[in-house]
């Protein structure tokens, strides 16, 4: 039988039936890095700060963590929404411009 | 449907923003909008339900703003459904734990199946599938995210979209002043009111984690078909800054123009309301879709909360407006 | 070894169901099909069957719900016949491109209108393009046999196709025929238990149909295209293993009746082979050179065997079942693929198609005697001068 079969190069080659490996808990899709969409970035006061978790809880991107006695935040995905500015009950997120960063998004050559 | 039950994991109840789960499920790295409601929800919906879940994810935002290029957002099972099907889906791969746990062809938990559709695909077009999935009480949560229109293609009208408000579909214009015309369907209501089987049924919003995460946890914890609806402001489609989802959330809770209720045991349970409500006005000027209504139009609304609070037994005062 | 039974087409698919241990059937009522799900339903009842019997809203769900259960590892299964058919079409391109070995019967019926119960075949053929294996049975042994057949190719985890499994309504469906019932040992020998690939399951979480980058689209296009050649070499050795276990021998793609010496044939999917077999005695007895060639799967569509089958005769007369309108020269599917397979062979029957037993008339003996008698003229002056003829219609 002739073979009408499709020779697909290796690096074309998908995972059959796009069926792909999920991300580990708490992890993250490096396919898509999200930093680089943010113009204003959220800077925490730490002093100021009372660990209520609000701007954890709130922020769509998974982009705030509870680390040990600080929060912070994960600059490759924060989109800068501010959501987590808005919620924080004692003011203790800033917005600001990536420009006043020496390595702000705008200012980066190759974005993460 | 089972005709013998399996054996499922009961999860406890959330009591403070500290002792909320750490461990996320939904994890960084999508394309939804900055600020984006629905994916707010997501995150917290997968947080309170936990590793042992199955997602099943209709066409929609939080399909395509969360898979691009072959790769997903969710570190436990998750299939897509179309924008049509994921209460039948949903209730194919409850049916499939159900067998293959009784037949003993797999030895594991039964998982909690969510479905996680939008306004479109659960009080629309995928109307006919989440009633049949929840009609034959397959062992299932649906979540309906409600950001009140088809968003993924454009901001369209959906069922649920407000009077009033303008989307793609219903500009406002000479003829057509007030952009929609129509009052919305409450579809929580609408499965309510004729699917005597399900056993819980919940309203929740975004603004509210605590509450929501314990509403997720108990419609898990219930055997058979539950159904949550979840108000899940878009700030794209909506027409208001990317820092104000939550803020925005707690106003339509604050005006009455989402409330907050459960239904188990042929009751409704008011959760979250205010002792006194703001003018929907308030909600209404804080968003462009509505930025073209008239005094006229927003009294109509206002008159349209009352009475729905009305229905729901609910009496409390609504301050004046301010000028 | 086994029993004999009279069965109908829908008796004998419910009895491979059964003995195939299916884990999670949907149900919906339309006729013909109908009676299948009455039969595996009792069967339930009666705990003669472990399986989830689901009362779906609509053909739609039926397809959704064994969509999602064949992502989640169970075995299932499902039917429809007609408008059915084709209300569940948005379904079977995301059951196929996620690769799930749904089964699927379809007991023809003529798409609306005219409201008609008759089987025509173009509520199948209509979802040929959508990654299914998809063939006929023209008698009821026959569908017991594909029911166990399909379902051992669409879950080899080399092909990983869901299964059209066609018969002929009322023709197939309801006249009952003698089925040789096997010994469940036999079947299981056969058909092993469905062992899932990549299954939605807590334990190893996997994102199922994500969306994708354009440029990855042509890739897993060509991954299903190849998924749908390799059902072929798997439907060979499917055929060969069953020919071993149960002792009936099946051409895996293509039968043929009195075709050694013959110029001319009647090329037919499903029941109405059956009627055309006598057709040809008789007109064997007139001294007409005629024979039988039967396609078993139309998905995948068997080119290398029909270019060494067909190119050995003067005339191919294509029996077609259903209708197209508008289609390439005028007549029905079937035949631009015949005529398509045969476009690289050197030496070409001709070839011309006939419309018959659409709203599910019976193709009689006398339409048969049309069909040979308008080859023999094709085969004796060279040339086709008509296309397509509507049996009953013309002269
Ligand atoms: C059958 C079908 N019709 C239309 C579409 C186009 N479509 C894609 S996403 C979408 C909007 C979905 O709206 P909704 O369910 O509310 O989810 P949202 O995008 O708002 O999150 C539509 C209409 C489709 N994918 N399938
Ligand atoms: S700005 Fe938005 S994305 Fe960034 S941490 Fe705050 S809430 Fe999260
Ligand atoms: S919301 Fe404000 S106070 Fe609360 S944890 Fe975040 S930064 Fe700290
Ligand atoms: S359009 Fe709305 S719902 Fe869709 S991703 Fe953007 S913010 Fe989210
Ligand atoms: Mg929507």
């Amino acid at each position: 039988m002739k073979s009408y079969e499709v020779k697909i190069a290796k690096e074309k080659l998908l995972p059959e039936a796009g069926i792909v490996k999920a991300p580990s808990p708490n992890g993250e899709q490096e396919s898509m890095i999200t930093g680089c969409w943010r113009v204003l970035r959220p800077v925490i006061d730490h002093e100021k700060c009372t660990m209520c978790r609000s701007c954890w809880i709130f922020c769509p991107d998974q982009a705030i963590e509870v680390k040990g006695e600080e929060m912070a935040v994960k600059l490759k995905y924060c989109k800068g929404c501010g959501i987590c500015a808005n919620v924080c009950p004692v003011g203790a997120i800033e917005r600001v411009p990536e420009l006043d960063f020496e390595g702000g998004v705008v200012r980066l050559e190759k974005l993460f | 449907m089972a005709t013998q039950k399996v054996e499922k994991t009961k999860v406890d109840r959330i009591r403070s923003l500290a002792k909320a789960p750490m461990d996320d499920y939904y994890v960084s790295g999508h394309r939804t909008c900055a600020g984006c409601g629905p994916a707010i929800n997501y995150r917290m919906v997968a947080k309170a339900a936990g590793k042992d879940t199955i997602f099943v994810g209709p066409t929609g935002c939080m399909y395509v703003a969360n898979t691009s290029y072959l790769c997903v957002p969710w570190a436990v099972p998750w299939i897509h459904a179309q924008i049509t099907n994921a209460g039948g889906i949903g209730s194919g791969i409850s049916a499939a734990y159900e067998a293959r746990i009784r037949k003993g062809k797999y030895k594991g938990k039964f998982p909690n199946v969510i479905v996680m559709a939008g306004d479109g695909g659960s009080s629309d077009i995928g109307l006919q599938a989440l009633s049949g999935a929840m009609y034959r009480n397959h062992d299932l949560l649906f979540i309906s995210y409600d950001n009140e229109a088809y968003a993924n293609t454009g901001i369209q009208v959906s069922p649920t979209t407000p009077y009033g408000a303008r989307t793609t579909f219903t500009p406002p214009g000479p003829v057509v002043p007030e952009g929609k015309k129509l009052w919305p369907k409450d579809l929580a209501k609408l499965i309510v009111g004729g699917h005597p089987s399900v056993a819980y049924v919940a309203t929740a919003s975004i603004g509210y984690p605590i509450d929501l995460m314990n509403k997720v946890r108990k419609a898990l914890n219930v055997e058979g078909a539950a159904f949550m609806h979840i108000h899940a402001p878009c700030p794209k489609g909506w027409g208001f800054p990317a820092d104000k989802a939550i803020e925005i959330a707690r106003l339509a809770v604050q005006t009455g123009m989402w409330t907050m209720w459960e239904y188990e045991n042929d009751e409704y349970k008011i959760n979250i309301q205010p002792k006194k409500l703001k003018p929907v006005s308030q909600y209404l000027e804080a968003q462009d879709r509505f930025s073209h209504l008239t005094a006229e139009h927003k009294a109509k609304i206002q008159n349209f909360v009352n009475h729905k609070l009305a229905m729901l037994g609910i009496k409390v005062p609504v301050e004046a407006v301010t000028a | 070894m086994g029993t004999k039974k009279f069965l109908t087409g829908l008796g004998a698919t419910a009895t491979a169901v059964k003995m195939a241990d299916v884990d999670v059937i949907t149900s919906f009522p339309i006729r013909p099909y109908t009676g299948v799900m009455m039969i595996l339903s009792q069967m339930v009842a009666n705990g003669e069957l472990d399986a989830e019997f689901i009362h779906a809203d609509g053909e739609h769900a039926q397809l959704s719900i064994s969509h999602g259960a064949s992502a989640a590892g169970a075995r299932t299964f499902t039917g429809s016949s007609g408008v059915g058919v084709t209300y569940a079409f948005e379904t079977y391109s995301p059951i196929s491109g996620g690769r799930c070995p749904v089964q699927m019967l379809i007991a023809d019926r003529t798409l609306d209108p005219p409201g008609d119960f008759g089987s025509e075949h173009t509520d199948a053929l209509g979802c040929r393009d959508q990654g299914w294996i998809m063939g006929w049975a023209e008698t009821p042994q026959e569908v017991f046999d594909n029911t166990l057949i399909y379902y051992r190719v669409g879950e080899d985890p080399r092909v990983r196709l869901p299964q059209f499994n066609c018969h002929d309504g009322y023709f197939v469906s309801h006249i009952p025929g003698d089925v040789e019932i096997p010994e469940q040992s036999q079947v299981d020998e056969f058909l092993p238990p469905y062992r899932p690939v990549d299954p939605l399951d807590p334990q190893n979480p996997l994102g199922h149909g994500p969306q994708i980058f354009p440029d990855q689209g042509p890739a897993l296009e060509a991954m299903r295209h190849n998924a749908m050649m390799a059902a072929m070499p798997v439907i060979e050795e499917a055929i060969d293993d069953f020919g071993r276990i149960f002792g009936r021998k099946y051409a895996p793609f293509v039968e043929e009746f009195m075709t050694d010496d013959a110029e001319l044939v009647f090329f037919i999917n499903g029941a109405h082979a059956h009627t055309a077999r006598y057709a040809i005695k008789h007109l064997r007895e007139r001294g007409i050179k005629v024979g039988l060639v039967k396609i078993r799967f139309i998905r995948p569509w068997p080119t290398d065997v029909l270019q060494e089958s067909l190119s050995r005769f003067k005339a191919v007369g294509v029996v077609e079942t259903n209708s197209s309108f508008g289609i390439a020269r005028g007549g029905g599917i079937l035949a631009p693929e015949v005529c398509g397979s045969l476009y690289d062979v050197p030496q070409r029957p001709l070839i011309a198609s006939f419309m018959g037993g659409l709203g599910g008339e019976p193709i009689t003996l006398k339409e048969f005697d049309f069909i040979a008698e308008k080859l023999k003229k094709i085969a004796e002056s060279g040339k086709i001068e008509k296309p397509v003829y509507w049996l009953g219609f013309e002269e």
